[in-house]
């Protein structure tokens, strides 16, 4: 049966189109911006916040592709972002707003509340927006929603250590219960 | 994107539906119906149609609770309940937190079992329009509906705010481009101003985009009011924006028959917080002294301004309102659930119809960790792999009815379209079944003690 839907792998970037420097740097530093996207929105709110699709709509940094030949990545390589708060291994890609050399945006989610700064200033909201962070390269591998989140409050883990936890099985794109799936409950065909 | 053809295979259609996305609350879906399912949805924007065709893979179906080795595991209505219920009565500083995705009649159950708990009530606005509320506190709110935006503006300012990606209809259906009352032209009779540090997607369609430097939002909004007051500017920019652009900016603002700012997150996500809209607001009553201006603050989630319209009327303050000592109380940045959260006060943490997991901060998700959460949601969310009780709730707008506030704080209907799925609860039965149950585990209500007068008062008064 044919089912209407917005599902994308991936959001779509443009080709960073900027010559490949000789010499790259290792560190850049720059502003983190968070905010919300179409794709991030489209796919947080079908409730498939489990899968790849969310992975790549909300755990991506789109960058200025002069920012991206400075640090010598492609579109969909790993990166390193640090701030005060914390760091978290998201994508690359170029940003559909550039130019905004210096400036990353990662869209809201679990990769970017990693990051981003819970001070409120006595004003009841976070500051979500204009944190000083760094990018850097990174061999490491983005983690799904669910892994994400195991491995940053370890709620249900004994283990403390960051790196044991990172490499632990992972849940998968499925909700992961002991129970009834929605397939077990009724007749469904589509 | 790959070209779909249309669907044409479904049993029916359900007409006039409203969406359940965002603040623009659409209310003229069409959903196509097939074996029980929302298979299509025209006239929604993408948002609005991908949450209207939910992901079943992660609906959550049935009642879930932790087990002894931290898996969610499937237990009967009661059992979830009593747990929930269990875990409220014994806590001393819940937090109900979210709503904004649920009815207004939900609410009212939520606000009833708060009161006699003594809990701290917060809905997202605490995380995004929270500065924009206190601003109206400070300053006014000048605001018009959207039906006037549509019909006379032929200014409109978005700042701080991308529609074009978090509201995709809003230009399409009350903003820039239909053809309203005065404006016979459609786009072609209004100006569309983006002030925004990136060029968004909303940026690219207007006719002018002011991309004034991060965090110089208060700067920018000081210089327009400067200018609309005849000063001179002394500098050659403001925030990165040269003085000549700020010139022309004010004189087309000034010139409006009927001009409308809509502000978004931009502003209250950075430094200046509440400042930014202050000002902001400010400028619009500078504004009124030569033109007709009004704002509208983009909300984001469909009931977000349902709960602060709903509290407001029933409690005095508009979101982060704290029963604990028997009684009302506000204080930002004191019950307001990031700062409790940060500080690590709560011992129990009510979700309802709203995403702590993806939207907090880390470091106020932390705490989330060593207390007692429980989630009513409809999804498998970030929230789900902290919950220790999982509630299924009800889709609203889709599976169940209830009432709705608009951004502009027009009420609307959500109708009922499909039914929902034989696991599934309302949201309003939810939150009263728990109400009863606590109020069976805990009898006495949580109420200040008598209010006892300073004795020493008496003395004076009797002149000893």
């Amino acid at each position: 049966m044919h089912y209407a839907n917005s599902y994308l792998e991936k959001p779509v970037v443009g080709d960073p189109n900027v010559a490949p420097r000789a010499e790259t740097i290792k560190v850049l530093k720059c502003m983190l911006n968070t905010g919300s996207d179409i794709y991030q929105g489209a796919c947080k709110k079908r409730g498939s916040t489990l899968k790849e699709e969310y992975k790549n709509a909300s755990g991506t940094a789109y960058m200025d592709p002069r920012d991206m030949a400075k640090l010598g990545v492609e579109n969909w390589d790993h990166v390193l972002v640090k701030t005060d708060y914390g760091e978290v291994v998201v994508n690359a890609a170029r940003s559909r707003d550039a130019p905004h050399e210096g400036t990353i945006f990662i869209c809201k989610g679990p990769w970017a509340n990693t990051v981003v700064s819970h001070e409120t200033y006595c004003c009841s909201d976070p500051t979500y927006k204009g944190i000083h962070a760094t990018v850097e390269k990174t061999d490491r591998e983005v983690l799904l929603m669910a892994d994400l989140m195991r491995w940053v409050y370890k709620k249900y883990v004994d283990e403390e250590d960051d790196d044991v936890v990172e490499s632990m099985e992972s849940f998968g794109e499925r909700p992961f219960y002991n129970g009834r799936k929605w397939e077990e409950l009724e007749d469904h065909d589509i | 994107m790959t070209y779909e053809p249309p669907v044409t295979d479904y049993d029916y259609i359900v007409e006039n539906c409203t969406c359940a996305f965002c603040g623009c609350n659409c209310d003229d879906l069409d959903f196509l119906v097939k074996n029980g399912h929302v298979v299509a949805v025209r006239h929604a924007c993408r948002l609005g149609a991908s949450k209207v065709m939910e992901d079943l893979d992660q609906r959550i179906m049935v009642p879930m609770v932790r087990n002894e080795e931290g898996v969610l595991t499937e237990v009967s209505w009661d059992e979830a309940l009593d747990t929930a219920a269990k875990y409220i009565a014994e806590s001393i500083r819940p937090v109900f937190y979210g709503w904004s995705e649920t009815s207004t009649e939900c609410m009212k159950e939520g606000l009833e079992l708060g009161e006699y708990i003594g809990a701290v009530l917060d809905n997202q606005a605490t995380i995004c329009h929270g500065p924009s509320l206190q601003a109206m506190q400070n300053a006014g709110y000048p605001i018009q509906t959207l039906g006037e935006v549509k019909n006379r503006a032929d200014v409109i300012v978005y700042s701080g705010s991308n529609a074009m990606n978090s509201h995709p209809r809003h230009l399409a259906r009350w903003a820039a481009f239909p053809r309203g009352y005065f404006r016979q032209r459609g786009r072609f009779d209004r100006t569309v101003i983006t002030m925004d540090p990136k060029f968004s997607d909303t940026a690219k369609c207007s006719d002018m985009w002011v991309g004034f430097e991060q965090n110089g939002d208060y700067g920018f909004y000081n210089a327009i009011r400067a200018v609309i007051k005849g000063k001179k500017l002394q500098s050659e920019s403001v925030s990165g924006i040269p003085a000549e652009d700020i010139y022309e900016i004010v004189e087309t603002m000034k010139n409006a028959e009927f001009g409308t700012l809509f502000f978004g997150l931009g502003l209250t996500h950075t430094l200046g917080k509440q400042r930014n809209i202050d000002i902001a607001i400010k400028m619009i009553q500078d504004l009124n002294a030569m033109s007709k201006w009004g704002l509208t603050p983009m909300r984001g989630h469909f009931n977000v301004n349902g709960f602060n319209i709903f509290m407001a009327f029933e409690t005095g303050w508009a979101f982060g309102v704290d029963f604990c000592r028997g009684y009302g109380r506000y204080m930002l940045g004191e019950t307001n659930t990031i700062d409790l959260l940060v500080r690590e006060e709560p011992d129990c943490f009510l979700v309802i119809a709203a995403d702590p997991g993806a939207h907090f901060p880390n470091g106020a998700n932390q705490h989330l960790a060593n207390i007692p959460v429980i989630q009513i949601d409809i999804h498998w969310g970030p929230s789900t792999e902290l919950a220790d009780v999982v509630l299924p709730g009800s889709f609203i707008s889709v599976e169940c009815g209830g009432t709705s506030y608009r951004m502009d704080g027009v009420p609307i209907w959500m109708k009922k379209a499909i039914d929902k799925p034989e696991t599934c609860r309302d949201d309003e039965w939810i939150v009263r079944e728990i109400k009863e149950r606590v109020f069976k585990l805990r009898e006495e209500p949580n109420v200040a003690p008598k209010y006892v007068p300073n004795p020493g008062l008496g003395l004076l008064e009797k002149g000893d």
